[in-house]
């Protein structure tokens, strides 16, 4: 009985389990909220998430005055309404930016450099 | 000081349009209740607005109800429970549950002392069975809302401003929903295999690979990680003749222990299935009634197939011919996931994903604009259900606490194959990557006594622990009940426990648990059973 007391103290003092009880979990007294590289991210964080950095283009539209807020109460002026929500840039059918898009035989003709030199001598180079 | 003074001119202006008439005379009373009206959406805002309702969305959104918050969850699906309950977690473990009992049934009753008579798969029914598991917990997770007073609207959310999300209902109509604060938890869907058009009849994702109408001939899983092979092991178990093709010189994925993947490899073909490891698809053709899929050695030429028996050049004539196409009925592809924010108008709010489309957060789940928060599979980490769970808990408990805690270097993987695979912590590769001696301990299950009564004895229990202070660094196991096991293993790591703490921990007898207490016991010392 006693021998075996003495071998359980001194394996007792061996071997410290890792585990240990530390008491109730608290929410630690100071926290910092600083932004900081989330723990499963691959790089750090951008500049953005700084505090002195500018915020979101939005959110400066939001609290900057000129003539009132800008964009945010007159439905239909520009920038209101985001660019997604406008829809396609495309032309409709039949329409096009430039000449250029069109059928060949609308195009222009190409210009050669006589009659580059024609119109910059006002048709001087055409009589001489 | 000044400008606190002044009335607010749209205030003023809106009172003179009510009060046409009488343009000089406006009561200062009229005028204040006018500007409230006009800023009247403060009173309405929630506490919190989810974009989302899939495991993170919706955890997020009961913690914060039982918080105390005003929470509206929005979800376009029409159910809740997102990937996970939907077309993920939940309805393959059903399939894979039922068809490794008819696979059971079928090949391994004689050995038992069971006679069976004739065995018949009805798919249907099996299909069924799964669709009831998960209306069932869907609705489970629509009774928990009401409980827990979360106001859940079905539709498409799009950030109008910082403030508000515009909401198309699935019902028809818009509505406008206003927060003071926000979590995105969007998740995330199927990376699609460039040149082929996802179908979900023959060229299908996991989604369709959980609601085929029949038991197809062949099927060729492109991609050997945890959500290809689980699906392979469905339909290989149902009769189908699968294929899987990886890029990689290992299954399972990112973080499988390669000892790991090689025993769980072994144990799979084992049960039929074939694979083609460093081999990758260039491409296919899906004229024909069977799919053809053009494979092309990832490794210069050694393609390390079980087929490969010719005549081991690189251009060797019968490969070239047979071996580097591939016929199938049906293609799974399986090649991971990416996050899913589309429609949700971030471009409206200045926010932006990184080059692997998820969205940038710092250590409490902030964005850059810091009262709208992300979770789960749309930003950083693994794309797991039990990890976003973990983010939903913590992310409430930053905007109620300003404290939360989620541990990555404690988050368990698990393969539902069977046997499973499952681990937690490092792999012998990280750790030697990192420069840290490490000692390793394992154990077979066909030592364990359990394991061997349920004549289910594949698999072995791997621990890595820390050489000078036995701290454990990772456990791998592949074998019964991997899945459960890996739990305990968790906690030990999340507590800092050394294998010893875990080897002089008592383990019921006789149980599969007795497996990983011997591989502690091999770890610091000795197993006694091997």
């Amino acid at each position: 009985m006693f021998a075996t007391k003495i071998l359980r103290q001194a394996a007792a003092a061996e071997r410290a389990p890792m585990i240990k009880f530390l008491g109730k979990r608290t929410t630690p007294a100071s926290i910092d909220h600083t932004p900081k590289a989330h723990p499963a991210s691959p790089y750090e964080l951008p500049a953005d998430f700084s505090k002195s950095s500018s915020p979101s283009f939005s959110s400066y539209r939001q609290k900057a005055i000129q003539h009132g807020p800008l964009g945010r109460q007159n439905t239909g002026s520009i920038g209101s309404a985001s660019g997604q929500s406008l829809g396609s840039v495309k032309p409709a059918k039949g329409e096009y930016f430039d000449r250029n898009e069109l059928p060949a035989r609308f195009r222009r003709a190409p210009l050669d450099m006589s009659e580059i030199d024609a119109i910059e001598t006002g048709g001087a180079t055409l009589v001489c | 000081m000044f400008r606190s003074l002044l009335v607010p001119r749209v205030a003023v202006r809106s009172a003179f349009k009510q009060q046409s008439s009488l343009p000089t005379v406006v009561a200062p009373s009229a005028i204040a209740r006018l500007s409230k009206r006009s800023y009247a959406t403060e009173a309405e805002q929630d506490d919190l607005v989810v974009i989302g309702g899939g495991v993170a969305g919706y955890v997020a959104a009961i913690k914060a109800g039982q918080d105390g918050m005003k929470v509206t969850c929005i979800e376009k699906r029409g159910t809740l429970g997102g990937t996970c309950l939907n077309v993920g977690c939940i309805p393959s473990k059903a399939l894979l549950n039922n068809s490794h009992l008819y696979h059971t049934i079928l090949h391994d009753t004689k050995a038992r002392g069971i006679e069976v008579g004739d065995v018949k798969l009805n798919l249907g029914t099996m299909m069924k069975a799964k669709e009831t598991a998960v209306s069932g917990l869907t609705k489970g997770i629509e009774f928990l809302f009401k409980k827990n007073n979360v106001k859940y609207v079905k539709g498409t959310a799009s950030f109008a401003n910082e403030r508000e999300v515009k909401v198309n209902l699935a019902d028809g109509g818009e509505q406008t929903v206003s927060g003071k604060n926000f979590i995105i938890a969007t998740g995330s869907e199927a990376t699609p295999f460039p040149g082929l058009e996802i179908d979900e009849k023959r060229i299908i994702t996991s989604t369709g690979a959980i609601a085929l109408e029949k038991v197809p001939e062949s099927m060729v899983v492109i991609g050997g990680g945890i959500i290809g092979l689980e699906m392979a092991s469905v339909w290989s178990r149902l009769g189908s003749k699968v294929t899987i093709v990886e890029f990689l010189g290992q299954i399972g994925g990112p973080g499988m222990d390669a000892e790991i993947a090689k025993a769980s490899q072994k144990i799979l073909k084992k049960q039929g299935m074939e694979f083609k490891v460093n081999t990758k698809v260039m491409g296919g053709d899906v004229s024909g009634d069977k799919v053809k899929l053009q494979l092309e050695s990832a490794k210069g030429g050694k393609e390390e197939t079980v087929r490969h028996n010719h005549s081991g050049e690189s251009q060797c004539n019968k490969c070239t011919d047979e071996n580097m196409q591939i016929d199938a009925e049906v293609v799974l592809v399986a090649i991971g996931r990416r996050p899913y924010t589309a429609g949700l108008g971030l471009e409206n709010i200045g926010l932006e994903t990184d080059d692997k489309g998820r969205l940038v957060i710092d250590q409490e789940y902030r964005t850059k604009i810091p009262h709208i928060r992300v979770i789960g599979d749309c930003t950083f980490g693994p794309m797991l259900a039990h990890k976003a769970e973990e983010e939903a808990v913590a992310a409430i408990e930053y905007i109620q606490k300003g404290h939360g805690h989620v541990n990555y270097g404690a988050i368990p993987s698990v393969m539902y194959t069977h046997p499973e695979v499952a681990w937690v912590g490092q792999n012998e590769q990280e750790v030697k990557a990192s420069g840290v001696k490490y000692k390793i301990g394992s154990f077979p299950f066909s030592a364990n006594s359990r394991a061997k009564t349920n004549q289910d004895s594949d698999g072995l229990v791997k621990m890595i622990a820390d050489a000078e202070t036995d701290r454990i660094l990772g456990v791998h196991i592949v074998g019964p009940g991997a899945g459960e096991m890996i739990a305990e293993a968790t906690l030990a790591i999340e507590y800092g426990a050394s294998s010893e703490d875990i080897g002089r921990t008592s383990h019921a007898h006789p149980t599969l648990s007795e497996a990983f207490k011997e591989a502690a016991m091999a770890t610091y010392g000795k197993a006694i059973h091997y």
